[in-house]
């Protein structure tokens, strides 16, 4: 077993190692250092999609349908038809800068062979019900309001499946799963459609769906009529071998998870929502050795976001403690390790910083 | 493999989609019964694509370091995030290797003294190498290019993985096939992010090709060294190997090329012609494979059901 802070064994001294050491040493960074010369400069790129509101709509009881078209931020002026939004695929989703800077990540749910607009649902969740103030934003947003979106993204990609599709949404998750309807629709693929959601008038686009799918029956399967739903029965609907996408709250996608596989299902999708809420957490500190800079966590986030406040460039990816990026040197301090990255030999001195938390104060390298 | 770019909007709908977001997920392989010749009867054929198992840990670990220091160069916001999404898929594989190639060493075939070689390889010749100002910067340029050049060629090897039927003919041992499809998938999902980094912080030509020259030829001996390597040193009783090949075999260059054209590795064919598409200027690494095929393996890899299925129950 590998003690955690191993020695990097020598360069062997064999022939073919000689010889690497000595072109890379030798010539090769020699030959980059050159190159700096007529290296173009590195600049910025600049993707923000500059539109206006140009339309909402009411979408049940707390819903608001948000349209988008684009506009010239030289003129200053909407210019109809003139201007298409860049193309998306359905499952992609916005970011959308909120006036105050927020940014938050909206699911397309317009048609996305129809380029003037884009349309984004918001469901109003009120800070006192865990919200973080971006859906109350969005919905005072009105017709003329100029914001930038930056995407579109597609982080629930939606792909062919030949023995068809069984969609499940839990109420505002029926966003990118529109778009996916119109398309099965329009390519005549089997599907089948499990809506539910607390009742009826808390489901958006009831009538919008009814019009996508025409004689087909769907399953609208409200808590009030129908209880809680069972995921079993949710996929007992799936066509032979078809592909699953589900969108909606995390106990719905995680009880669905729990079943597959199943013989019934080829493929799972689901949208993947990251970081994680952080449970049971209690507030520490983190030093970063040799800066010597400190920074308190909060009970309800993680080392890694607390971190990167002091120190932008800290790197990290998943945010759910298993890629093992944010791996970083622990030289002082009582960890408790909430990642799947390290390996046992590892914990003594390594810390995951976007899920494991400390006692008191931890002392980290940098 | 389906043809995009020139068929209208709505036919492409479905079939290749755009602008995926790149997230890194978790895997769990059980190896519990893994036979180090996995193919059944194909000593050659194994050992030679359990190179990987000894070169990639390391070497993607080298891509995270790299990655992780460039990262405050990219001015784009949409590459960030694909280089996050990199980074962490990166990371996931180094470790999901790590698992196979220490299972070998307590499995009889000791790769230790391989892999030291290509520690000290990637921490020590290709490491910082105390440069400062702006050596550092270009010889952290000049790493990120070597990886738009290896990068095209695991963006190949992860295409061939996902297409090779014979593979499963042959009877190959499932996990390991999961485990390469997986990591094939995620190479063929993410194939453009080297390559855009590349252009992003330089993107001439000839650096392109001069870096892919210098670092294909050092993959190349190492993946050889190594099948060589492991050949020699594997424990497995030879009664297992099927009659006809009564004795301990050796790497050499006719195995390879039978193996090959028996659809069971790639070999010098697909490698030299990756090789000559990476040199045309007009490279796209959009071309190497399809990202609905690597989708859609992603979202049946047994691994991946089964870390979703572990992380449900904890």
């Amino acid at each position: 077993m590998k003690p955690a802070h191993y020695a990097v064994p020598e360069i062997p001294d064999s022939l073919l190692y000689r010889g690497f050491e000595a072109i890379v040493g030798g010539y090769w960074t020699k030959a980059a250092y050159r190159s700096w010369r007529r290296r173009k400069p590195l600049g910025r790129i600049d993707r923000d999609l500059h539109v206006r509101v140009s339309r909402v709509d009411q979408e049940g009881d707390d819903v608001k349908a948000i349209w988008f078209e684009r506009e010239d931020p030289s003129t200053g002026s909407g210019r109809r038809g003139s201007a298409d939004l860049p193309v998306w695929d359905p499952g992609a989703h916005v970011d959308v800068v909120l006036p105050s800077g927020r940014l938050r990540q909206y699911s397309l749910n317009s048609d996305p062979d129809d380029l003037s607009a884009y349309r984004i649902s918001v469901r109003l969740i009120e800070p006192t019900a865990g919200g973080g103030g971006g859906s109350v934003e969005a919905h005072y947003l009105g017709v003329g309001d100029r914001l930038v979106l930056k995407g579109p993204r597609n982080a629930f990609p939606f792909v062919d499946s030949p023995a068809g599709y069984l969609f499940v949404a839990g109420g505002i998750g029926i966003t990118p799963i529109l778009p996916m309807l119109r398309d099965v629709v329009r390519r005549g693929v089997p599907y089948e459609f499990v809506y539910t959601g607390r009742s009826r008038d808390t489901m958006p686009f009831l009538e919008e769906i009814r019009t996508i799918v025409g004689d087909h029956e769907v399953q609208l399967w409200p808590d009030d009529e129908f209880g809680t739903p069972d995921a079993a029965k949710i996929i007992s609907m799936a066509p032979e071998g078809a592909a699953l996408y589900c969108c909606g709250p995390m106990p719905m996608i995680d009880a669905i998870r729990a079943q597959i596989p199943d013989p019934q299902i080829d493929r799972l999708h689901y949208e993947r929502f990251s970081p994680p809420p952080v449970l049971g957490g209690r507030p520490f500190r983190v030093r970063l050795e040799g800066s010597g800079s400190e920074v308190e966590v909060g009970a309800e986030e993680s080392a890694l976001t607390a971190v990167r406040r002091i120190r932008p460039a800290q790197a990290y990816s998943c945010q759910q403690g298993f890629c093992g990026t944010c791996r970083v040197r622990v030289l002082e301090g009582e960890v408790e390790h909430r990642d799947h990255a390290l390996a046992e030999y590892e914990r003594e001195g390594h810390m995951i910083l976007c899920v494991s938390r400390a006692r008191g104060t931890v002392v980290i390298d940098g | 493999m389906s043809k995009i770019g020139k068929e209208s909007k709505e036919s492409r709908r479905g079939h290749e989609p755009a602008k995926v977001a790149l997230h890194p997920r978790n895997v769990k392989f059980d190896w519990s019964r893994l036979p180090l010749v996995w193919i059944p009867g194909e000593v050659f054929a194994s050992h030679y694509i359990n190179v990987l198992h000894l070169l990639l840990p390391e070497g993607e670990r080298w891509f995270v370091k790299v990655f992780s220091e460039i990262l405050p160069l990219i001015e784009d916001d949409q590459l960030r995030e694909d280089v996050i999404g990199f980074i962490g898929q990166e990371g996931v594989h180094a470790a999901a290797h790590q698992e196979v190639q220490d299972y070998f060493t307590d499995n009889g075939l000791d790769v230790r003294p391989f892999a030291a070689e290509i520690e000290a390889l990637f921490r020590k010749i290709l490491g910082e190498r105390d440069l400062t100002g702006r050596a550092k910067e270009e010889w952290l340029i000049e790493r990120a290019a070597i990886i738009a050049g290896l990068e095209h060629l695991t963006a190949v090897l992860g295409n061939w993985v996902l297409n090779s039927p014979a593979l499963d003919e042959a009877g190959a041992d499932e996990t390991m096939l999961d485990l390469l499809r997986w990591h094939g998938a995620e190479e063929v999902e993410h194939r453009n992010v080297a390559y855009d980094v590349f252009q992003h912080v330089d993107g001439r030509y000839l650096r392109r090709v001069r870096s892919y020259l210098l670092g294909g030829t050092a993959l190349l001996v190492l993946w050889w060294r190594g099948a060589q390597y492991l050949m020699d040193h594997d424990p497995t009783p030879l009664e297992s190997a099927q009659p006809g090949q009564a004795k301990r075999s050796k790497a050499s260059l006719l195995k390879l090329i039978d193996a090959e054209r028996r659809g069971l590795v790639p070999g010098v064919v697909r490698i030299g012609w990756a090789t000559w598409k990476f040199f045309l200027p007009g490279y796209d690494p959009s071309k190497e494979g399809s990202t609905a095929q690597a989708v859609s393996y992603l979202a049946k890899s047994p691994a991946a059901l089964r870390a979703d299925a572990i992380a449900e129950s904890r």
